[in-house]
């Protein structure tokens, strides 16, 4: 309707306009990067680890007693969990997914090759490690119990077979010819041949950039007297197979310890702890930023119009409806809210710019700006809508009003 | 003056509830935000230990592949391998100096009531004790001697003689650990380390160590890290050939009393690595490194990058609540403007207004500053239920205390300058009707 | 043009009611120049909201230019007032961030006239009270007698039936208060109706009629002398008392 009357007039009072305008914009930028961060972060969460998640658990074994044989202990400790009710698979590892603590190696296609073709984690497994770990084998085969070789900590893993993930597969031959081929571990023979494909298992390091990347091999190497061990419960009886577990095991040998229970689900928060949290901050955030800025606008409106209930009142008496002044404040909004998206989308781009530079993020979609403006539109015309339907009921016979 | 200007902005807060509660408010909430991660980053990045930290040094060599660096940038391995530590030990040309790691052992107690646990501890050298002051509740750390003989000595933290001992003076009392029988020699009291400076490497905010043995002790027992090891060639079998390998996994420290002491030292490392490249290892350029405390928590981006971003967001949000707090400042002051003509024609100068109404802002903030210190509070609840392992650092002092408040009364000034200027150019009695 | 018949205005607060104005007639014809007098607190200027549809009345009848507004609803009402009212206030209202062709330009707006239909009726109607060549210029750049202007020009550009005007002299001072009146009996010459409420004699004076309220009542002064001759024969319009 009457733009070009309204800006003038605007133009007249630049301070406040550029007040609220400075608001729109920081608020605009702000939220749109922060956005766009906790965005990362959720699809961070989010991302499946490969594993059964729901009915899964780990604990550690560290024996101390004179003559306590980890090899042995091992052996006995996973027969003893796969008879047990309730226990669908069990397996050693010195490993698990989103643990923050395993092993890394490079992997190679040639002898004595300078830099590795591909980094990858590394879980020394027994024979059942692709049941317990609940990954879905797409290619090839698992491992069979005789394939399983003993090994003394510090020892060299090179078995002949090993188990990759489809991302580490691809990255080693990105024809999709994986299977079968042999592969260095280490910088000289013997190479270790690709068995099976899983579809996903990843690292134990949820920041790295080689998560998906992985390696299984059938190696059991307890480090000193320490084991790890990971069993995947029957659906929903996993709470249950926690605490016979913990009880027969330390029945079975009071020459150790058995260490805390910790099931996948808690290991996956604890894993994201970090990025939950910072999800939550940066919401707490932008919801006070909008809040405050829906109240600055609220103040700054309901200053205006009680500045201007005389003008108010004239335009009455000229003519206008209730509506038309209702119109008049709404556009006026939505005019400075514009200017102020308009720098800060500019604003938004440049601080996107800033985060890329100084910690690498990625570049903030050419979306999240358009987003923001519609959202922070529709949040001016809320706040000015209290301030402006108090104007639109000044009655016109303000204007005879004496001084 | 003062007191009165005081008393007016009071009042003139209760005049105009609404809009001085939006003001508040808006201070407040833009000060707990910023408080409450600058509280955050302040005690995760403060100066463990103002006294000494230009003196103690982190030793980094570049012993790593020829054909790949260890990091991207160039930055030498995080620690050093065992062959290093020990020669740089034996050398002994640092005012003290201390090689580290981190191991996990299961303790035993006599206790029959109490089962055996894991416990993590740290394996060391006499002169730790020396560098990283702990205090000790009793007895005291162990000697060189000690170190030399391979000592199956021990020092215990609060938390651990507390749960084996009752928090009694457990020195000279032994300790089974791994089937090894130690002696206690000292029990540290209360250590308050915000993060564990000394061994970055291995996580400043995870769980605390709970004892302390000598590092040759622990060697002799053939006990590995349970920290960070990497290896870059495989490290051969065995754990002589372990010892012996180019893998690193301990941390070393030299504390250098005076600047020519560092640069004495600096060249002795140089002279060590070029001594040891004729012997084919340290293939990489000369990369040695001897970071003072600070420098090592800063390389080790102790506070965290998303602390950082936390802290930058917060003041861009204060900001906004500034930009907030100068408009409705500006409405109110405005609204005003017949009262400030009347006071201009009944004799107050420029001046008078000027501070009138500044000190009106000022006293906004100082409300705003309580909430904020309120929120700053609540904020600070929050940190600790979402980020467990900083529940160290996420504690307001008194220092912090004193900066909200005055970083509140500052922002409103800082806001109230630009409305009380506006302020100040009402004419006297332009606003009178006669 | 405008017909009161037992008007009443009563404010009510929860204790007392207050009689603005009680049966309360009049009639003004077309093309009359009618002064409203009476002391402070008369009524007059609640007669005038009314008579301006600024104010709902609360008993009587009130019909302009034939129209019963009674019970007409707030759009309709800023709609009539838009189409056949024009205001001159006593503190002119202008709206100080608009220049003074936009001021003009504010009930031409809500009339919804083309763009070019209004840029002649803003430049004619400035040209009348002979401030074309200050368009772009802003209130606080005129003197008040300059600003009245204005305000005519704005009453004037969306070419009224009824000019109603509040003490149109009373911030101005005599000389200015002179060229202003004349304007209004030039306006009024054309043929505009003109309703002013003033408590000035000497202004009152010149117009064709006088009434004088006088507690929320009419007393017409009929029988004063008459300085100008009217342009059509009215003498014969009655106010009645009641």
């Amino acid at each position: 309707m009457e733009i070009r009357p309204i800006l003038s007039a605007l133009m007249r009072s630049k301070v406040s306009m550029i007040l609220i305008g400075l608001q729109v914009a920081l608020t605009l930028a702000i939220v749109c990067n922060a956005l766009f961060i906790i965005g990362q972060r959720l699809d961070n969460m989010n991302r499946p680890s490969g594993m059964n998640e729901a009915d899964t658990f780990w604990f550690g074994s560290a024996g101390f007693s004179d003559g306590y044989n980890a090899s042995a202990t091992e052996k006995s400790d996973l027969a003893l969990l796969r008879q047990m009710p309730g226990v669908a698979a069990a397996t050693s590892t010195n490993s698990v997914p989103m643990s923050d603590g395993g092993w890394s190696t490079g992997v190679n296609l040639q002898p004595q090759q300078k830099t590795s073709t591909a980094e990858t984690t590394l879980y020394l497994v027994d024979s059942e490690a692709m049941n317990a770990f609940g990954t879905k084998l797409i290619a090839g085969r698992a491992f069979k119990p005789e394939e399983i070789v003993s090994a003394k900590f510090g020892d060299n893993v090179q078995p002949p077979s090993i188990i990759v993930s489809k991302a580490l597969a691809d990255k080693l031959f990105p024809n999709g010819d994986a299977l079968g081929k042999p592969v260095y571990m280490d910088k000289d023979p013997p190479t270790s041949t690709i068995v099976g494909i899983v579809e996903r298992a990843q690292a134990p390091w949820v920041t790295s950039e080689n998560i998906e990347n992985s390696i299984f091999a059938p190696v059991s190497m307890p480090s000193g007297n320490s084991t790890r061990y990971l069993v995947r419960a029957e659906p929903g009886r996993r709470d249950e197979v926690i605490k016979a577990v913990e009880q027969k095991l330390t029945e079975a040998n009071p020459g150790r310890i058995i260490g805390k229970m910790r099931t996948i689900e808690q290991t996956r928060k604890d894993a994201y702890a970090g990025d939950r949290a910072m999800a939550i901050i940066l919401s707490v955030v932008i919801f006070a930023l909008l809040c405050i800025t829906a109240l600055g606008i609220v103040g700054m409106a309901s200053f205006w119009v009680a500045q201007r209930t005389r003008q108010i009142g004239t335009r009455r008496a000229l003519g206008a409806t209730r509506l038309d002044i209702l119109r008049y404040f709404q556009t006026e909004n939505f005019i400075i809210t514009t200017m102020g998206l308009i720098a800060g989308g500019i604003l938004a781009y440049a601080f996107s710019l800033w985060l890329m530079h100084t910690y690498q993020s990625p570049r903030l979609p050419w979306y999240y700006v358009p987003i923001g403006f519609v959202c922070l539109w529709a949040l001016g015309q809320l706040a000015v809508l209290g301030p402006a339907l108090r104007a639109s009921r000044v009655p016109p016979a303000v204007a005879t009003r004496s001084v | 003056m003062f007191a009165y200007y005081f008393q007016l902005g009071l009042r003139s807060l209760r005049r105009n509830p609404i809009l001085t509660a939006l003001m508040v408010v808006g201070i407040g909430l833009g000060i707990a935000a910023s408080m409450t991660t600058l509280t955050v980053m302040h005690l995760m990045g403060s100066d463990p230990i103002p006294w000494k930290s230009d003196k103690l040094h982190y030793v980094q060599l570049d012993n790593w592949d020829v054909n790949s660096p260890y990091s991207d940038d160039g930055r030498p391995p995080d620690q050093v391998t065992y062959r290093d530590a020990v020669a740089l030990m034996a050398a002994g040309k640092a005012d003290k100096q201390v090689a580290m790691f981190k191991i996990a052992l299961p303790v035993q107690p006599q206790n029959p009531d109490i089962k055996p646990f894991q416990s993590l501890g740290r394996a060391t050298y006499a002169d730790f004790f020396a560098m990283f002051e702990p205090p000790f509740a009793y007895g005291h750390g162990w000697d060189r001697t000690q170190d030399a003989d391979h000592a199956r000595a021990i020092v215990l933290t609060t938390a651990l003689n507390e749960k084996l001992f009752g928090g009694q003076d457990s020195v000279g009392k032994t300790l089974r650990m791994n089937g090894i029988d130690y002696t206690i020699v000292g029990v540290i009291g209360d250590w308050k380390l915000r993060a564990r400076y000394y061994d970055l490497t291995n996580g400043a905010f995870d769980d605390p160590e709970e004892f302390y043995l000598p590092f040759t002790t622990a060697i002799d027992l053939k006990h590995r890290a349970s920290g960070n090891n990497s290896c870059f060639k495989s490290s051969g079998e065995g754990w002589d050939a372990y010892l012996e390998s180019d893998c690193v996994w301990i941390q070393m420290w030299a504390q250098l009393d005076s600047p020519s002491r560092l640069a004495e030292y600096k060249s002795f490392l140089d002279s060590y690595v070029n001594e040891q490249k004729k012997l084919g290892r340290f293939e990489r350029p000369l990369n040695n490194r001897l970071l003072d405390v600070n420098a090592w928590m800063r390389d080790q981006k102790v506070v965290s990058r998303d602390v950082e971003v936390q802290t930058g967001l917060a003041f861009a949000f204060l900001i906004v609540c500034l930009v907030n707090t100068i408009g409705l400042l500006l409405a109110k002051f405005t609204r005003k403007s017949g009262e400030i003509g009347l006071r201009r024609a009944l004799g107050a100068s420029k001046r008078e207004v000027f501070t009138q109404f500044l000190i009106e802002s000022a006293v906004v903030g100082l409300t705003g500053g309580f909430l904020g210190l309120l929120l700053t509070g609540l904020g600070l609840v929050g940190v600790r239920a979402l980020y467990t392992q900083y529940k160290s650092v996420a504690h307001l002092d008194w220092t912090m205390i004193a900066m909200t408040i005055l970083l509140a009364v500052v922002s409103a000034l800082l806001a109230g300058l630009y409305p009380t200027w506006r302020a100040c150019r009402v004419q006297p009695a332009a606003q009178l009707k006669i | 043009m405008l017909k009161m018949t037992h008007l009443q205005k009563v404010y009510r607060t929860h204790l007392i009611e207050t009689y603005a104005l009680r049966d309360f007639s009049i009639q003004v014809r077309e093309g009359e120049f009618v002064a409203v007098t009476g002391p402070s607190g008369s009524g007059k200027t609640t007669f005038l909201n009314i008579a301006g549809l600024l104010e709902e009345f609360t008993g009587g009848q009130y019909q302009l230019d034939g129209v019963d507004v009674h019970g007409l609803n707030d759009d309709k009402r800023s709609k009539l007032r838009n189409e056949k009212i024009g205001f001159i206030f006593q503190s002119f209202n202008l709206i100080p961030d608009l220049n003074l062709f936009d001021n003009v330009d504010v009930p031409l707006r809500y009339r919804g006239f083309a763009a070019a239909d209004r840029k002649k009726r803003i430049e004619e109607s400035l040209s009348r009270v002979g401030l074309a060549s200050r368009m772009k210029h802003y209130p606080s750049e005129l003197s008040g007698g300059q600003q009245q202007r204005v305000a005519i020009a704005r009453a004037l550009a969306g070419s009224p039936r009824l000019l109603l005007a509040d003490e149109p002299t009373g911030n101005l001072d005599s000389l200015m208060a002179r060229g202003v009146l004349e304007l209004m009996e030039e306006i009024n010459r054309q043929g505009t109706t003109i309703v002013m409420v003033t408590h000035d004699a000497e202004l009152a004076a010149r117009a064709h009629r006088n009434v004088h309220v006088i507690d929320g009542q009419l007393t017409d002064f009929d029988d004063e002398p008459q300085l100008r001759k009217p342009t059509r024969d009215d003498r014969s319009s009655t106010a009645t008392v009641a």
